[in-house]
């Protein structure tokens, strides 16, 4: 009954258009582990973001907002529809796309430096050079002094800062997170969120974020894609229209009814799913 | 580790200390291997058992030093090192191969592992007399036979390894712009470094036996095959001089190992002692 409302918007013409960064369309994912039945994690998704949007993807556990997130990565191949990035039909994975775990899959057996630098090696820059993007973007990140840390050695923060530097220094256009601040305490995730905001608006870039987080979403996001479970289907698209300027919008008006809106948006799923 | 912290701090205070700290932590690390070694002397000395049958420690010692006079000691350990060490590197490189091919690639799978699993529960001496029959009784048959048997533990260690490589790590780096080659040699076998360096560890004894008993079995030059002579001229000393060598050797092959170990694996250790 619920159509993916990709109208939602105050009445944008967006799919197909010069601003779409990247357009989902019919996405359907079967999820066929080797026992056990098959589940369709992702039923007929159609979504465009933005040229250097915030979208947060929200939605309880199950409801495919991972899978979706790995397609666009392309690190699952998409099976049945299309998704396109900056025109591209997305076929393998690639550093265009940067993308952020939340247990941050750093390479435990290299330092930090050599974490950030393994991407710029990949792509051939040469060593000097990429000694140079590797510290310039772990200052960025606050890093600075841990250069020679290994993974094991720094706090779940550290390591997910590190995690994104090291997308970063590739300067992907689209920035695909993992509920990456999912395995941080309160205080840092206070602290990582507020430093994604600064980053994102330093450097603009298409981020599509996964959380389960309401609160999380609103604070970070323009617009809030609410997905259902069982099967993943998009629930509702809600623009948060946040004035953010003001450093203390978490305590405005505009944002607890928007984090209530939400909330009760989920809530009707909570309803419904009950078998 | 107690005995290590200990050194340390012994080594600020004064050398002779130092020393008698360093000599009182092997005490207490080898008392058990001191008492033995007592004990057969005690049990030789007082004439409990013949001398043929157990010879007093220090005719052993004895015997190991006027081998080692007489160059034979050499001669026979360095077949016994070479032999070992050739087989030993020959599994190492070929079960790392062979492990990481099963690992990613279905075919050498469907091709190699069945092989693999009934190779690996059978007694790998039982091809001794084939190998005699194509190589003779020389170096060839030898370190074909320690290869056979010290293959394994690497092989499936290098599998389970190259498995249980986390999917994200591998997505991150296929993010970053690595490619098939790319993900092999810099994700997939420094990942599993940790297991493949488990599988090594215990393939390098085995490497050792196989050299001696192979020696001991085909005759020629070598520890195993001294220990075979002495015993066929009834000389015990030097039956029991090959066992203290052996035991030596075996020995500092292993701490060369671990020390080798510690130093790949510094990422790792820290981890653990993160956990800890």
């Amino acid at each position: 009954m619920v159509a993916p409302m990709e109208h939602a918007g105050p009445g944008r013409v967006e799919t197909g258009s010069e601003d779409a960064q990247i357009v989902v369309s019919g996405v359907s994912h079967v999820y066929r582990p080797k026992h056990g039945r098959q589940v369709l994690a992702l039923d007929d998704i159609n979504l465009t973001v933005r040229r250097n949007e915030f979208v947060a993807l929200l939605g309880p556990s199950g409801c495919g907002k991972s899978t979706l997130l790995y397609l666009t990565g392309g690190f699952l191949p998409v099976e049945q529809g299309t998704i396109c990035v900056l025109g591209e039909t997305v076929r393998k994975p690639g550093p265009d796309r940067g993308i952020v775990f939340q247990h941050f899959a750093l390479f435990p057996w290299k330092t930090v430096r050599a974490n950030v630098m393994y991407g710029l090696e990949r792509k051939g820059v040469p060593r000097r050079e990429a000694e140079v993007r590797a510290a310039e973007i772990l200052v960025q990140v606050g890093l600075k002094g841990f250069e020679d840390s290994y993974p094991s050695q720094l706090s779940g923060g550290m390591r997910q800062r590190a995690a994104i530097a090291r997308t970063l220094v590739l300067d992907p256009a689209t920035l695909l997170m993992d509920e990456p601040f999912g395995a941080l305490d309160a205080q840092t995730r206070n602290l990582m969120q507020i430093e994604l905001l600064a980053l994102w608006r330093r450097s603009p870039k298409a981020v599509v974020f996964v959380t389960h987080d309401v609160h999380e979403a609103v604070y970070l996001a323009e617009r809030v894609v609410v997905m259902s479970a069982r099967p993943g289907r998009i629930k509702a698209i809600v623009e948060t229209g946040i004035d953010r300027s003001d450093p203390e919008f978490v305590k405005s008006r505009a944002f607890v009814e928007k984090v209530d809106e939400i909330w009760h948006l989920i809530h009707e799923e909570d309803g419904k799913a009950a078998p | 580790m107690a005995v290590i912290g200990r050194t340390e701090d012994g080594v600020r205070s004064s050398p002779v200390a130092s020393a008698l700290v360093w000599l009182a932590g092997i005490a207490r690390e080898y008392g058990s291997l001191v008492l033995v070694l007592i004990c057969w002397e005690l049990v030789a000395r007082l004439s409990l058992v013949p001398p043929y049958l157990m010879p007093p420690f220090n005719e052993v010692l004895v015997r190991i030093w006027a081998e080692i006079g007489d160059g034979t000691l050499w001669v026979n350990l360095l077949d016994t090192l070479r032999r070992t060490l050739v087989g030993f590197g020959i599994a190492v490189v070929a079960g790392v191969a062979i492990g990481l091919l099963l690992a990613r690639s279905s075919t050498a799978e469907w091709l190699v592992g069945p092989l693999v699993s009934i190779g690996f529960p059978l007694p790998k001496i039982v091809f001794l007399p084939i190998f005699i029959l194509w190589f003779g009784v020389y170096d060839t048959s030898k370190v074909i036979m320690i290869v056979c048997d010290a293959i394994f533990p690497v092989i499936t260690a290098t599998v389970a390894g190259a498995q249980g490589v986390e999917r994200q790590i591998i997505w991150s780096a296929r993010n970053l712009g690595a490619g098939e080659r790319d993900l092999l040699w810099t994700i997939i076998l420094p990942a599993a470094a940790p297991q493949i360096l488990s599988g090594i560890e215990v393939s390098l004894p085995i490497a050792l036996i196989v050299a001696v008993i192979t020696e001991m079995m085909l005759g020629g030059t070598g520890i195993g095959a001294a220990m075979m002579e002495s015993w066929r001229f009834a000389e015990s000393t030097g039956v029991f001089a090959g066992l203290l060598e052996l035991s030596i050797i075996g020995f500092l092959l292993i701490r060369s190992m671990n020390a080798l170990r510690r130093r790949l694996l510094r990422w790792h250790a820290e981890a653990q002692a993160d956990l800890v």
